[in-house]
Formats: structure tokens, sequence, C-alpha cells
């Protein structure tokens, strides 16, 4: 009875988790850069989803307006912070991309105020009861059927439309998929804009789960991200969405069975250290 | 069909070819002959729009694409095999069609995805297997079909024979000499020279980026110690 309940506790965890880490995957595919900024996007979207819905009442119309902004947002990232300096080095940009990181964190509190928000009304604060006195939140409903959908239209979308077989060729080699007529602009475009809408889904979600957004809701994010993508196999999407979901199950276990031992959010690493030691390449990633 | 003037291009500083000035009209070939790093596959990929160009004009069936980009170049009929074949390995076979196809319309690209399999029958036989697994052979056939999704009426063909079997070899020469009779304008690097020169209605030398020799394969063949150092007897 525990195991299912902590097993579902990690698969809730493990989709939020694949949400965000998805566009960092997307970001490092086809840029080679790592996006640390992404986990500022998520916090943003948090935002964005607590302040419509308090305005509207609707939790929907939040999340595609966090979606839609915060896709737009990232795309502007990419723009302004990222593309002056592909011809530099990664690390250039990976230092860019630290300094927005700090920076977006500072602005988001001098814009919403230091000490976080909360719903006013809490939206899906149910819950149904499955057997034995077992419960499931509305939001962990929400949250795990949201993935599963988002995840397999892009998909579906990346196997079988046009602009997905270009975007795969695209991320293959940029300069031969240019060659056969493909806008490599366009589609890096495409990817912030999609990897970014997705940190933001993640971003309103976990301001369900918690009924709170702060400035620094990020910073664990992005480091964990950043774990989940090393440990997936660096590039790959498949390795990272089974990285995701591994990593909240083990966070969720480890919790109760090692919470004596380990902080939780140290567990991420300590996974990541054992699976590097046997696969350096990572979970999925090509040696 | 192809009028390129005092063409000059390069990578950053470097200029890799200088005041190259040729052209190829439909239905013939054009072959350029030099050492590694004369500047051949350079001339290709500024002729495709891939590589910078410093100066010059490149003009397709009247019409001065000099400073177009890829993609209308494409639109105006010019498509590259490129040198080392770069398919997409992580891509089925029939997916690197697919991009191959992707400034047509759907229709074309379904049709021409056809007819490419009529050419090479082993595409069509592993159309879903990854690109990265067919022998080296297959991915030149898949290299050429990709370039001939979008109809082209040039086609820049860059080392076709390069560590091929000679039968595969022959095999994709076959296809580019039904292409070519059926009015396709076609520019050949080959590093095999001898069958370049077999193919080729015309010739161009080019030296360390400099061209040379320009003229018709008659020309060449009449002239023994031309041909004699152009193969290297």
């Amino acid at each position: 009875m525990l195991y299912v309940e902590l097993t579902i506790q990690g698969i809730v965890q493990g989709s939020i988790y694949a949400l965000i880490a998805l566009g960092l995957t997307l970001v490092y595919g086809l840029l080679r850069i790592l996006h640390v900024a992404h986990a500022a996007l998520f916090t943003l979207g948090g935002y964005i989803g607590v302040i419509v819905t308090n305005q509207t009442g609707s939790l929907t119309l939040a999340i595609v307006a966090a979606a839609i902004i915060v896709g737009l947002v990232g795309m502007a990232v990419y723009k302004l912070a990222y593309e002056p300096l592909l011809s530099q080095p990664p690390y250039i940009a990976l230092i860019a991309s630290i300094a927005l990181f700090i920076a977006s964190e500072e602005l988001y509190r001098i814009i919403f105020g230091p000490y976080g928000l909360s719903y006013t009304v809490q939206p899906m604060s149910g819950h149904i009861e499955l057997f034995d006195g077992f419960r499931l939140k509305y939001v962990e409903i929400l949250v795990i059927s949201m993935s599963v959908v988002i995840l397999s239209v892009l998909g579906y979308l990346s196997l079988h439309s046009r602009m997905g077989i270009a975007w795969r060729a695209t991320v293959t080699d940029p300069s031969m998929a240019q060659a056969f007529g493909v806008n490599i602009q366009n589609v890096r475009y495409l990817n912030f804009f999609i990897g970014s809408a997705l940190a933001a889904i993640a971003g309103v979600l976990v301001a369900l789960l918690n009924n709170f957004v702060e400035p620094t809701m990020g910073s664990v994010a992005s480091y964990k991200a950043l774990a989940i993508i090393v440990l997936g196999g660096l590039g790959s999407i498949r390795g990272t969405l089974l990285a995701a979901m591994l990593l909240g199950v083990i966070e969720s276990f480890g919790t109760i069975y090692l919470g004596h031992l380990i902080d939780r959010d140290a567990l991420a690493f300590a996974f990541l250290i054992l699976v590097l030691m046997v696969r350096p390449q990572g979970l999925l990633g090509a040696k | 069909m192809l009028e390129v003037t005092n063409l000059s291009a390069g990578y950053g500083d470097i200029i890799a070819i200088r005041d190259f000035s040729f052209s190829v009209k439909a239905g013939e070939i054009l072959t350029f002959i030099g050492a590694n790093g004369a500047g051949k596959s350079t001339t290709l990929m500024a002729i495709m729009g891939l590589v910078k160009q410093n100066s010059g004009s490149i003009v397709l069936s009247g019409d001065d694409i000099t400073n177009l980009p890829v993609e209308a170049r494409i639109r105006q009929g010019i498509a590259i095999v490129p040198e080392g074949r770069r398919i997409f390995p992580d891509l089925t076979v029939r997916e690197n069609l697919v991009v191959g196809g992707h400034s047509v319309s759907k229709q074309i690209l379904e049709q021409g995805i056809e007819t490419v399999f009529g050419y090479f029958g082993r595409l069509g036989e592993r159309a879903d297997q990854l690109a990265g697994s067919l022998s080296g052979g297959e991915q030149q056939m898949l290299a050429m079909g990709r370039a001939l999704i979008s109809r082209p009426k040039l086609l820049l063909v860059d080392e076709l024979s390069l560590g091929l079997m000679p039968k595969i070899v022959d095999e994709c020469y076959l296809v580019l000499g039904e292409l070519n009779n059926n009015g396709m304008a076609i520019i050949l690097v080959e590093q095999n020279t001898e069958r370049a020169l077999d193919v080729a209605n015309s010739a161009c030398v080019l030296e360390a980026g400099n061209p040379g020799f320009s003229g018709s394969v008659a020309e060449i063949s009449n002239d023994d110690s031309l041909l004699n150092s152009l193969l290297g007897h």
C-alpha cells in the first residue's frame, strides 16, 4: 500500500521533472548550450499561473497564458542572450545563462515581492478516494495526465510531422538540413518556444501542488534538471524522460527509507554519481 | 542554365576559390578537376548558398541568384549530393527523403519518394531502417535520392565514387546518366578523373583555388600532354 503511494508520488514528481528537463535537453541537443536560465522560465510560468488564476478564476486560461507568454520569453532569451554568442565557446553562453538566471530571480523579487504568492482560492484542491483510504489528489491526476498527453503529442509530431522530421535532422546536422531548405533559425525559435512553454506548464503545476510561488523556486529545479539531462545522456530525449521518472520515484522512496541519512535534494546527485560510475555516457547517451 | 562569373568564395578570411567563371547547359555534365583543397567542393557549396561568397555572380536560367538564401535556390532548382554523403544517420531512409523534400509540396514529396525507390530498389526495401545502418553504397544512393526529391534542374555531385565498390559506383553513374539524358544539368566533382572525363561534356581544372584549363572533354582528349597531366601519367 505504501509502495503504491510512494510510486505515484514519484511519478507525479517525475512528470514535473520531465516537463522541465525536456526543454533543457532540446536546447542542449540543438545548440550544445547548458541553458541554466531555463529554470527562471519555470518560475515565471508559476507566477503567471497564480496571477492569471487569481485574476480570472480560470486555471485553463492560466496554463495557456503561462505557456504562450513564457514560450515567447524563451524565444527572446535565445535571440538576445544566446544567438550573439553562438560563435563563442559554449562556456561563454553558460556564463551568460547563469547571469540571466540570477538576474531573473532578483527581477521576480522586485516585481512580484520577496514573500511569494499563493492562490486566493486553490483550484483542484480536492481528492478522490480509491480504495482502503488511498487518496489521489486532483492535482496529482492533472499533473500525470497533462504530462502524458503533452509528451505523447510532441513525441508523435517529432516522429510523423514534416516539421518534426526536419527538426530532428537539424539536431543531427544543421548545415545539411539547411542545404535542403530547412530554416534553422525557425527551428531554433520553435525549440525555445516549446521547451520554455513546457517549463512554464511545469511551473503552474508546481504552484498548484505547493499552493505557493516564490522568486527562488527555480534554484532547486535548475540544478536538478541539469543532473537529469546528464543522467539521461546529454541530448537524449528518451534518456531525459527516463531519468526524470526514475529520479522522481527514487526520491519518493529515498525520502522515506534514506531520509535519515541523506537529504532529498542530495539524492539526485548521489544517484547521478552512481550511474556515471557504471555508464559515463548516461542512461541512454551515445558513447 | 547556370552561368557563374568571377566567383570568389571561402570560409572566414580564407579565400578557397578566386575569380572562377564557368557555365553549364541543360543536359550537360561539367566536371571540376583538381587536387584536394583546390576549391572544388567550396565552389559547389557556394552555388548552393552554403558558403559565403565574396564576389562574382551566379545566374540560373536567366535569374540572378547571387544573393538568394539556400531555400530560394532550392526552389529555383538546385540540389546537392554532398561530399561524405552527410545523410542523417538517426533518421530512417524515408525520413531522410522527407528532409530532402522539405521545400516542396506533400504531393511532390510523395511522388519523389516513389521515383527514388524506382531508381534505387534497395532504398525502398530499407525505407524504415535507420540510415546510419546502411552500407556505404546504400548511403550514397540515399544521398543522391535525397537530392532528387525537389526535382532539381541542376544537380551538384561531390565525390560520388569515394570509398565505394565499383559495382555500386556503376549503379550510381547509371542513374546519373539517366537523369542527364532527361535534361538535368550536372556539376560533378570526382577524385576518379578518368571516370569523370568519361561521363562529362566539359571540364574545368582548378589549382589551389585558381582556375586553370577550361573547355570541352573532346579538347582534353585531343591534347595528350594535358590529358596525361590530368590523369597523372
